[in-house]
């Protein structure tokens, strides 16, 4: 498997995207099996975050069910998921981090060093950078991460980031991670706010199916209980594949052709990517749908509306004023 | 003597690249700060970097290297096949059915160890299936049989592999794929002592097949009429080749091309005598594997490039300039 392959890996913002991501990259057999399922059964188990401050240690039980005990708020915090960087920055901890990932980019991050990739940094820059806390990706499977770095002695905590919950959840840890849970709990509120707003416009108003685009080769969409459906549903929109079992269903073009959706949402990444708009246009399949002939596709950045973090929001007024054209800038 | 000394230097070249894989990193360091961190003296976070990431990381690669070598050594020299390779015979694949599974069970299991257990218990029964094949064709052990059974067997495995993550959750998906990726990136002291003495016995039982061997791969009928035990020399070649290659693919997943072209270096440079031909092996394949993990870890650093990646890249043009020489 290439490198290709790896930094796809890497550029997509939750894991379980980046599996749809890394698998419709890899041109080669392997991956066109891989592609063939995607993934069976979302994982049960969630951990409320159970925190409790005392004096001075911190104490809370990760996404993985790892307990982690802090002496003091972590002020040297090396994160390892995109959307926990956003997270931290929207709390006001940018000063807490020391290390970012390469898929970490913008003004705000640029300045700081980077660890290499998100599932597989580099160990020694992590440690060289002295951290007191590093905020890696919650997997049921692996926990070699955490032991990596407990053999270090620096503490791990992992974040699962799938659905609003989650988000709301690690707003909440990492407010209690750095002493600043009251900033935490107002950035929680005012999005729970802005959500319920959204939702309220599009009340008794006709939900349009929309089909989200993960992935167009093979076809790959978000199933149920994935933030993005979630947010469809908020800003007024019927996820096309709602029933889906799977959190990140692969679906046949002959079935999206079938169910012929109202809107298509196409996330943008790089300009002239496999998922642009110029591109399935003219694609087979794509081509027949009645909202690619009649227009009716919305754009979002990838980065936007891949990122379970605090921009999440933002990515549902976009979707909402995209469905709902009438509502726009209300 | 001639052989001793081209030994000795490479020996040297090994000493030199474990340096090097010591002095290289992501992390730029200053030499001074090194020598201290081996001492364990200085910064605490340099001598954990040196001692605990680098140190073992090396040294694992340096085994693993070694094992790849002479276990594709001995397989070319077995099957009469110059595209022999370590992982011909299915033992991958059957390492890779163990590791997916027990990525699969997770949870608890699936901590750094498990898998790499269940990986070797699934390349040793890789093992033991082809010989079941192979032998079930006939009294005597036919190498040709040999490698039709492993060939069709590896890809019953990647069969199962790839069945596996066709239903495997992304957190499954993500381990296995980096598994088989391959990486010395989980090394630990411990993880190395255990590879240490499960390898040097091993190899020591190869080296001391290098004259059978030198035989094997001229001929069989010419090897028994010289009175060479073939049918035991071949066994224990083949278990011992695989029992290396097994401990390695456990230890850091698939790592292509150093067991496919470091022994055919040492021919073209220095003549197939298997007495030879064996240790240069491990020593070549063993700096090789280190100072090209040195530059996945360099290259891009802090990426990590997958150190096959780098194998290859370095590799493919060396042995074309090698073959080239040759035949000029």
């Amino acid at each position: 498997l290439s490198t290709y392959a790896r930094r796809a890996t890497h550029s997509a913002a939750s894991p379980a995207l980046a599996h749809r991501a890394r698998a419709g990259r890899v041109a080669c057999v392997l991956a066109s099996a891989l592609l063939a399922a995607g993934c069976a059964g979302r994982d049960a188990a969630r951990t409320e975050a159970s925190s409790s401050v005392t004096s001075t240690t911190i104490a809370l039980v990760d996404d993985a069910h790892q307990p982690l005990r802090l002496q003091a708020p972590a002020r040297r915090i090396v994160s390892l998921i995109p959307s926990a960087t956003e997270t931290l920055m929207a709390i006001g901890a940018r000063d807490r981090l020391v290390g970012r990932t390469d898929f970490d980019t913008g003004p705000a991050v640029d300045s700081l060093p980077s660890v290499g990739g998100g599932l597989d940094p580099s160990l020694e820059a992590i440690a060289a950078l002295k951290p007191d806390l590093v905020l890696g990706w919650k997997s049921a499977t692996d926990h070699t991460m955490h032991e990596r770095l407990a053999a270090l002695g620096i503490p791990f905590y992992a974040v699962r980031a799938e659905d609003t919950t989650d988000v709301y959840r690690t707003i909440r840890s990492l407010g209690v991670l750095t002493a600043r849970t009251p900033a935490a709990d107002s950035l929680a509120h005012s999005l729970r706010t802005e959500l319920a707003a959204l939702h309220a416009s599009v009340q008794g108003r006709p939900a349009p199916s929309v089909f989200f685009l993960v992935w167009n080769d093979p076809p790959m969409t978000a199933g149920p209980d994935t933030f993005i459906s979630q947010l469809l549903g908020v800003a007024g929109g019927a996820n096309l594949f709602g029933d889906q079992a799977q959190p990140w269903p692969n679906v046949a073009m002959e079935e999206i052709l079938r169910r012929d959706p109202d809107w298509l949402v196409l996330p943008q990444g790089e300009k002239g990517g496999a998922n642009s708009v110029e591109r399935l246009r003219t694609a087979t399949g794509w081509r027949e749908l009645r909202a690619m002939k009649s227009g009716h596709i919305i754009t979002l950045p990838s980065d936007l509306v891949n990122r379970p973090g605090p921009h999440m929001a933002e990515a549902a007024r976009r979707l909402r004023d995209g469905l709902h054209p009438e509502l726009a800038g209300r | 003597v001639r052989a001793i000394l081209r030994l000795a230097l490479l020996a040297a070249v090994l000493v030199a690249a474990l340096l090097v894989g010591i002095r290289v990193g992501a992390v730029r360091l200053p030499v001074l700060a090194i020598l201290d961190a081996v001492r364990g003296i200085g910064d605490p976070t340099t001598v954990a970097i040196v001692q605990r990431i680098r140190g073992p990381r090396t040294v694992l690669a340096a085994l693993v290297g070694g094992s790849l070598a002479a276990s594709g050594a001995a397989f070319q020299a077995l099957l009469r096949n110059p595209l022999a390779e370590p992982y011909i015979l299915g033992v991958a694949g059957g390492a890779a059915v163990g590791a997916v599974s027990a990525v699969a069970l997770g949870g608890f299991l699936a901590a750094a160890a498990p898998v790499a257990v269940a990986a070797f218990a699934g390349a040793i029964a890789a093992v033991l299936l082809v010989f079941r094949i192979a032998s079930a064709a006939g009294r005597a052990l036919d190498t040709r049989i040999l490698l039709l059974a492993g060939v069709v067997a590896g890809s019953f495995f990647n069969a199962v592999v790839l069945l596996f993550l066709t239903f495997a959750d992304a957190d499954s998906f993500r381990s296995a794929l980096f598994w088989m990726m391959g990486s010395f990136a989980g090394a630990t002291w411990r993880g190395d002592a255990v590879m240490a003495i499960g390898a040097a016995p091993a190899l020591l039982v190869l080296f001391a097949l290098a004259r059978p061997l030198n035989l094997l791969a001229v001929g069989e009928d010419t090897a028994a009429y010289l009175g060479t035990p073939v049918e035991r020399t071949k066994m224990l070649a083949y278990g011992v080749a695989s029992l290396l290659t097994a401990a390695a693919v456990a230890a850091s997943g698939v790592i292509g091309f150093v067991g496919l072209v470091v022994p055919h270096a040492v021919r073209m440079m220095w003549g197939s005598d298997h007495r030879f031909l064996l240790p240069a092996s491990v020593l070549l394949g063993a700096s090789f594997l280190v100072l090209a993990d040195a530059l996945a870890r360099t290259a891009a650093a802090p990426t990590e490039l997958p150190v096959g990646v780098v194998t290859a890249f370095v590799g493919v043009p060396f042995f074309v300039w090698l073959l080239r020489r040759r035949t000029a």
